[in-house]
């Protein structure tokens, strides 16, 4: 009996919330995916915890998780329309969509500084930035090589000085001592130095101390889907803005979920993961301006990088490619956490 | 009586083969465990066995549902990719045009890397078992086109000559004399298959989904979880013998007279 009245009232208060923006978009929810950069992970964790409470479904969108993969460009999927959001690669990423002229933009950051550093072990040859000349570093290809050749210029080492090689899954050869210097996302590689290593042992070169900057996993849509519904954007982003905040606040709940989702990860890892995943989305402007803040000046500085070095044909037009109406229609309260 | 005899003395040698597996098994489970403890190789290298098997026994929900998925979409791409390799097999056997018109593009779509495949699959089709099954098609189909073809080319010519100076028709002389005596080869490719369309499920996989062996593969890769790895490959290996071994059993079945020629 009490158990029942739980439900109603459950179900009452729900009804409550949903009421207003399920009307908005007349009644029934509009199906809409959301294409993430990798595999279920505490990376994402604000996503999933808004799925399993409903507040996409509160703000009328019946929304789909679809995990990315190495070989999947999320920025592809949105353009095409198989995907209606996405959380791609990067500011970088973003720049090299919109210089293909793929009809996409982006209406949130969610990592407002470089989620990842360069390390090297306090033990080698490598103890400063001027130490990097004639040692071995490796990094990915893919947009973090431009991001470690503008750290050396800015610091007045020739990039060509450095031996820099491309990097492969496993950090073992970091760990022999084959490799000095070392690329890892700050939730992720970091955490298995920490393990193999131990972080007092490593010493950290982060591009924003150099002045460079590279904000990542970007929220993307396709210019029709931000024209033709534009009421979409904000509705999605308070739905998530909700579930990251629960997140943030209730971090253990927020595992048991992503362990349940996905039995085979690490706890310990996760936990490690959501921590620093909450320090890299309140970095910045973030912590004045609230979650998945887009700071022009950030955004600029991470442009110049890649038109620097020729990765883009031509400067991008960042205030069409960076839309921030859709989060500044949410009040300043409701973005902050 | 000699049926009596003969039925025990089959069972008798099923008996021997399953033992001699069970003995292999063991044998390179000792040898695993075995190595690593005196050796001292480290656990990012080679993981103790049992330390594996713990992994996989500390969330088996999550390995029987990758299996079941992967066992799925392999099967479905498996199933159809046979049948159609035999049908366009059969379809270039008759109709010469026709094969040297397609065939040369088949081969071509064949060079392509399925992993490059993948992107479009994943667009075509979404995120689904489907989407995989077409990568499992996609290996399976080629090998069982090409050991049709070959099969039913190499029908003894003095057999067909009997059949037809009989006024055997087409339809009969494909079913009685050609389609039988291609089996064991198309037979080989069959079993060829197998592995291949599990590594198309697996890696068709890695397009985007949440449960699957190639998934907890990926994910287990880009997190240094070197225990996980090695899990996903134990149990991968473990479904693609039972898969093999499944089919070379039918194929015995099937193609009986093999063993006696």
């Amino acid at each position: 009996m009490i158990r029942r009245r739980q439900v109603l009232s459950t179900l009452g208060a729900a009804g409550l919330v949903a009421a207003p923006y399920v009307r908005a978009f007349g009644g029934a929810p509009v199906k809409a995916s959301l294409r993430l950069k990798w595999l279920p992970q505490a990376q994402f964790m604000g996503f999933y915890l808004a799925v399993e409470k409903g507040y996409y479904r509160a703000e009328g969108i019946d929304l789909t998780i679809n995990p990315g993969g190495p070989n999947l460009l999320t920025e592809n999927l949105v353009a095409t329309g198989a995907d209606t959001f996405g959380v791609s690669g990067g500011t970088d990423s973003v720049f090299a969509a919109r210089d293909k002229k793929l009809p996409i933009v982006c209406f949130g950051i969610g990592h407002q500084i470089t989620p990842f550093v360069f390390v090297s072990k306090k033990d080698g040859p490598v103890k400063t930035i001027q130490d990097f000349k004639g040692r071995v570093a490796t990094t990915w290809f893919t947009g973090a090589n431009y991001v470690l050749e503008s750290v050396l210029a800015k610091a007045g080492v020739n990039p060509k000085d450095v031996n820099i090689q491309p990097q492969q899954v496993s950090a073992t050869p970091f760990v022999e001592g084959k490799v000095d210097v070392f690329t890892a996302t700050l939730y992720n590689e970091f955490y298995t130095l920490d393990k193999r290593i131990g972080m007092a042992n490593l010493t950290k070169f982060a591009a924003e101390d150099y002045g460079i900057t590279v904000p990542r996993d970007t929220l993307i849509v396709s210019e029709t889907t931000a024209k033709e519904k534009p009421e979409l954007l904000p509705a999605f982003l308070r739905a998530s803005i909700r579930g990251w905040r629960d997140a943030f606040a209730d971090q253990k709940a927020a595992i048991d979920l992503m362990m349940k989702l996905a039995p085979t990860l690490q706890r310990e890892h996760q936990e490690f993961m959501l921590a620093e995943i909450k320090r890299l989305m309140l970095a910045g402007k973030a912590s004045e301006e609230g979650l998945f803040w887009i700071d022009p000046a950030a955004v600029k500085t991470a442009h110049d990088v890649f038109l620097n070095y020729k990765v883009i044909s031509g400067p991008v037009d960042l205030k069409a490619a960076f839309i921030s109406a859709p989060l500044q229609s949410i009040a300043l309260a409701d973005r902050k956490v | 009586m000699a049926a009596a005899s003969k039925t025990s003395a089959g069972l008798f040698s099923t008996g021997h083969t399953v033992l001699r597996l069970v003995a292999g098994l063991a044998a390179i489970a000792v040898a695993w465990q075995a190595s690593v403890l005196l050796f001292g190789i480290r656990p990012y290298y080679l993981p103790k066995l049992s330390v594996v098997l713990d992994a996989i026994a500390s969330t088996p929900a999550a390995y029987a549902a990758s299996v079941a998925r992967t066992a799925a979409e392999t099967l479905l791409g498996y199933v159809t990719g046979a049948a159609f390799g035999v049908l366009l097999g059969s379809v270039f056997f008759h109709h010469k045009v026709l094969k040297d018109t397609l065939f040369p593009m088949f081969v071509v779509s064949q060079t392509i890397p399925v992993i490059a495949f993948g992107a479009v699959v994943v667009l075509w089709f979404g995120n689904t078992l489907f989407a995989k099954a077409v990568m499992a098609f996609y290996l399976t189909f080629f090998p069982v086109t090409v050991n049709t073809l070959l099969g039913l080319q190499s029908v003894d010519p003095a057999q067909e000559a009997l059949m037809k100076s009989f006024g055997a028709p087409h339809r009969q002389l494909f079913w009685k004399l050609q389609f039988p005596n291609a089996l064991p080869q198309i037979f080989v490719a069959l079993r060829l298959a197998t592995s291949l369309s599990l590594v198309g499920a697996m890696v068709g996989e890695w397009f985007g989904d949440t449960t699957g062996l190639g998934v907890l593969l990926l994910q287990a890769t880009y997190n240094e979880n070197v225990v996980g790895i090695w899990a996903a490959l134990l149990v991968a290996s473990a479904l693609g013998t039972l898969f093999y071994a499944s089919v070379a059993g039918i194929e015995r079945k099937v193609v009986f007279w093999r063993a006696e020629q």
